[in-house]
């Protein structure tokens, strides 16, 4: 690109011709939610679609790495590559489960090795249908919960991106003890390494995992990740935020699972640097609500405490927040605030239950400029 | 001016400063991360110009007469030692506003800190501004330059980081130029709710000011705002005063930055939620916010936002009354409330619950794994009377002496104690440094309860 001036020197692709694009997926395996959806894609098919769909992104570059987990109802569970530790996917008694034949499942059989197909490809295959084989297989109905544990999914992956990308650094920064390559922002110069998760959802999001989810989001916001979602069923309010904060894209298909193939293909397959070039599919609308931390309720209206910020959706009892158990002042949450001198300590305590009532706010709102 | 005396005190000054004065906004990281280079290299006093980076001092040739395990195991006890900090949870006043002083006058022309102090404070008044709104969600801030004698406003008190970056972008092409008034600077009002501070950011060994400067100190500590300076030469004795005297006489707020790194973090140490003292949490509050959904005006049409009155296509509807504002976070212009997107709220979700730190795990119980739970990064075999790779090795008990080395794991593997789940030292300092969640807890709730955080995080108690 820049050719003329010096600052060729900086840009690495020059050299390598591209930056190498880590996809990582996220598949969603509640079981529930996939038997909702057997009767228009069932899990075969949509396996099949998303195999399509890392081959193509594999194909995109010699250098593109692809890595899979799966969020079940309980755990979160690498697919490919395949954690060398044991009881991570199975449990103890489980060795790879050969895929051929186990029954109770739709089998794939099309898909097996094949000597005609490229090995990085069939390899990825294997590794990501033995492990899905062996987690559904071990899933008892003790575990058939609703909820997905995306929270963990997330996590490892952006931990695994994190290690593969500070294979790719430059330099090696870390040597510097002034200057420790984990300093926020440190890294933040020309990506040596395009990272972005897709998730494919098939559940609502589960209030309880708030806050770890959230955290993963702003470390994913931090390192420049993208996650994108594309959801078949249920409602992900969370995903659908993750990907408003991290730039990423958020696609419903709810509508049309039998085209995730498409979707897949067209929403999701540039990488960030394609991405700009591009013109993204955008939300129209991002649902903001939050879950409150007392009742795990999914709240638009809420009562923060100003020490720890903390959602509550009703008054905590003594106002007292639960979190940071300091003793809240509160404040008259009808219309327009009414700032009344403070003097009422005593009487707040006292009907400290019903604590809704007027009660000296001398305080009052922060006032967002 | 930059005589030597003066900046020995400023080199000696920012060692002790950071070693733990209680309360100090400072100290955690500041401490952790400053203290680098100087725990090595340092050998008593010397001036600050003296006191460059001397890796070399700090080698030691290993046992197998290599430098490479050195090397290595100075930086990761480095990294390690960084978060062996105290993760106790505080309460944080995270309401704050905040004043950000830039010097602006002909001090800042200087190029002691490259490419210049002022596009090096300017660059990292930036970093400043998305750190603190990163730190602090919902706080308020405000820039002011100094120059040509007066205070000049860069931005005014507000909570939107893009409009702060947006107007200092503006000053970076302007040459500084004129001397700096430290009273006119600090001749500001803030609002009296949340902490009130002031950083200033101090390249200039003088100050030109109206009036008597002692008396605009005084009128500080009557409104209790505390002020913190980043000095960029040396130690000035009314900084030092007006540090000293806002914060009760406690002086760490003032230090010198010794070289580009040591001021970046200097300054963005600031932005720390520091420890609420007592008698501010009688602020404490309960407020009533809203958390609107971002909507989008059906098909072409164009709304009117309440706030502005001017047409925009996207949009926040109050989640009381239903007005439309364009932009968050804001005070609803109908009913009042508080509208906030909620991910501001969430982003300081890791300051209530934070992770726990992870323990050592010695070689008898390493057995359990063979590679990092989170990222599958291979971990050395357990030593079966082959030493296999010394080097990685063995040096927790080589020199113990040297180097907070105690952090280190001789198995090269962390365990979270609630989940039990093994990590290398990279995914420990992810996951407590920018992830704050643990991999092991989150992916794995067969044996937990569900109710409660399971993340390794620390309980509260009320
Ligand atoms: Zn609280
Ligand atoms: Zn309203
Ligand atoms: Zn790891
Ligand atoms: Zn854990």
């Amino acid at each position: 690109m820049n050719h003329i001036d010096a600052s060729e020197h900086y840009d690495e692709s020059a050299f390598t011709g591209q930056t190498p694009s880590l996809l990582t997926i996220i598949i969603d395996t509640n079981p529930r939610a996939w038997a909702a959806l057997n009767d228009t894609l069932p899990i075969s098919k949509a396996i099949a679609n998303i195999l399509v769909f890392v081959n193509a992104h594999l194909a995109f570059g010699n250098d593109n790495q692809v890595a899979v987990l799966a969020a079940h109802t309980n755990r979160a569970v690498w697919l490919y590559p395949k954690s060398p530790n044991p009881d991570s996917v199975a449990g103890p008694d489980s060795q790879d489960v050969e895929m051929t034949g186990v029954d109770g499942r739709p089998s794939h059989p099309e898909l097996g090795t094949s000597a005609n197909k490229y090995p990085q490809f069939a390899q990825i295959e294997t590794s990501i249908l033995t492990s899905l084989r062996s987690l559904i297989d071990n899933t008892t109905t003790f575990d058939l919960k609703p909820t997905t544990l995306i929270s963990g999914a997330l996590t490892i992956a952006l931990s695994y991106i994190h290690k593969t990308s500070l294979a790719f650094e430059p330099s090696k920064t870390s040597k510097d003890p002034a200057n420790p390559t984990t300093a926020p922002s440190a890294t933040l110069a020309a990506p040596t390494l395009h990272a972005r998760i897709l998730v494919l959802s098939v559940s609502d999001s589960e209030p309880a995992q708030y806050i770890p989810t959230m955290n993963a989001v702003f470390a994913a916001s931090h390192a420049r990740i993208h996650l994108d979602t594309i959801s078949l069923h249920g409602m992900p309010t969370f995903l659908q935020q993750a990907a408003f904060i991290t730039g990423g894209t958020f696609l419903s298909a709810a509508s049309n699972p039998r085209g995730l193939l498409s979707f897949l293909m067209f929403g999701f397959l540039a990488d960030a640097e394609a991405r700009r070039s591009l013109i993204t599919p955008t939300q129209d609308s991002v649902d903001f609500r939050a879950a409150c931390f007392c009742h795990r309720n999914v709240v638009d209206t809420g009562f923060v405490c100003s020490i720890c910020l903390s959602i509550f959706c009703e008054v905590p009892e003594n106002a007292e927040c639960l979190t940071c158990g300091t003793k809240l002042a509160l404040g008259s949450y009808g219309a327009k605030p009414a700032v009344i001198p403070r003097k009422k300590k005593k009487k707040k305590r006292i009907n400290g239950i019903n604590g809704r009532e007027e009660t000296g706010s001398a305080t009052g709102t922060p006032v967002p400029a | 001016m930059a005589d030597s005396d003066g900046e020995y005190h400023a080199g000696d000054a920012s060692d002790d400063e950071f070693s733990g004065a209680p309360g100090s906004q400072l100290e955690t990281r500041s401490r952790s991360r400053a203290d680098g280079p100087k725990k090595s290299g340092r050998k008593g006093g010397r001036a600050a110009w003296e006191d460059i980076q001397r890796s070399w001092d700090a080698v030691v040739e290993g046992a197998d007469g290599t430098l490479a395990g050195t090397i290595e195991g100075l930086a990761e006890a480095e990294k390690r030692a960084r978060l062996l900090k105290d993760t106790t949870p505080l309460q944080r006043g995270i309401i704050r506003h905040l004043v950000l002083v830039l010097d602006m006058s002909f001090a800042m022309t200087e190029k002691d800190l490259l490419p210049s102090r002022h596009e090096l404070s300017m660059a990292y008044a930036s970093e400043f501004v998305r750190e603190y709104f990163e730190q602090n969600p919902i706080s308020q801030l405000a820039v002011i330059g100094m120059r040509d004698g007066v205070a000049v406003r860069i931005s005014d008190m507000s909570g939107n980081p893009t409009e702060h970056l947006e107007k200092i972008q503006e000053w970076v092409k302007q040459e500084p130029q004129g001397s700096p008034s430290l009273q006119n600077a600090l001749e500001i009002h803030t609002p009296t709710h949340g902490t009130r501070e002031v950083v200033i950011v101090y390249g200039a060994l003088m100050s030109s000011d109206p009036g008597d400067i002692h008396d605009t100190i005084q009128s500080l500590i009557k409104d209790r705002i505390r002020v913190s300076i980043v000095g960029l030469a040396a130690q000035v004795a009314i900084c030092e005063e007006l540090c000293s005297k806002t914060n009760g006489g406690d002086n760490s707020s003032y230090s010198i930055a010794l070289h580009e790194q040591h001021f970046r973090d200097l300054l963005l140490a600031v932005t720390t939620p520091p420890v609420t003292r007592t008698q501010e949490q009688s602020n404490a509050s309960l407020l009533m916010m809203g958390f609107p959904s971002r909507t989008l005006a059906a098909g072409d049409s164009i709304n009117y936002c309440a706030c502005h009155n001017r047409p925009t296509r996207e949009g926040y509807g109050c989640t009381r009354c239903g007005s439309r504002v364009c932009r968050l976070p804001a005070e609803c212009p109908g009913c009042g409330l508080t509208l906030i997107l909620s991910t501001h709220l969430a982003r300081s979700y890791h300051h209530l619950f934070p992770l726990r730190n992870w323990v050592e795990v010695p070689w008898s119980e390493a057995r359990r794994s063979k590679a990092c739970c989170s990222c599958l990064a291979p971990f050395p075999d357990v030593p079966g009377g082959a030493k296999g790779k010394g080097k990685g090795k063995g040096k927790g008990k080589e020199k113990p002496d040297r180097l907070p080395l105690k952090g280190l794991s001789e198995s090269g593997r962390y365990a979270c104690e609630v989940c039990r789940s093994h990590f290398c030292i990279d995914c420990d300092l992810f996951a407590h440094e920018v992830l704050h969640n643990c991999p092991g807890c989150q992916s794995d709730t067969r044996g937990a309860q569900q109710n409660g955080d399971i993340n390794g995080a620390m309980e509260i108690d009320p």
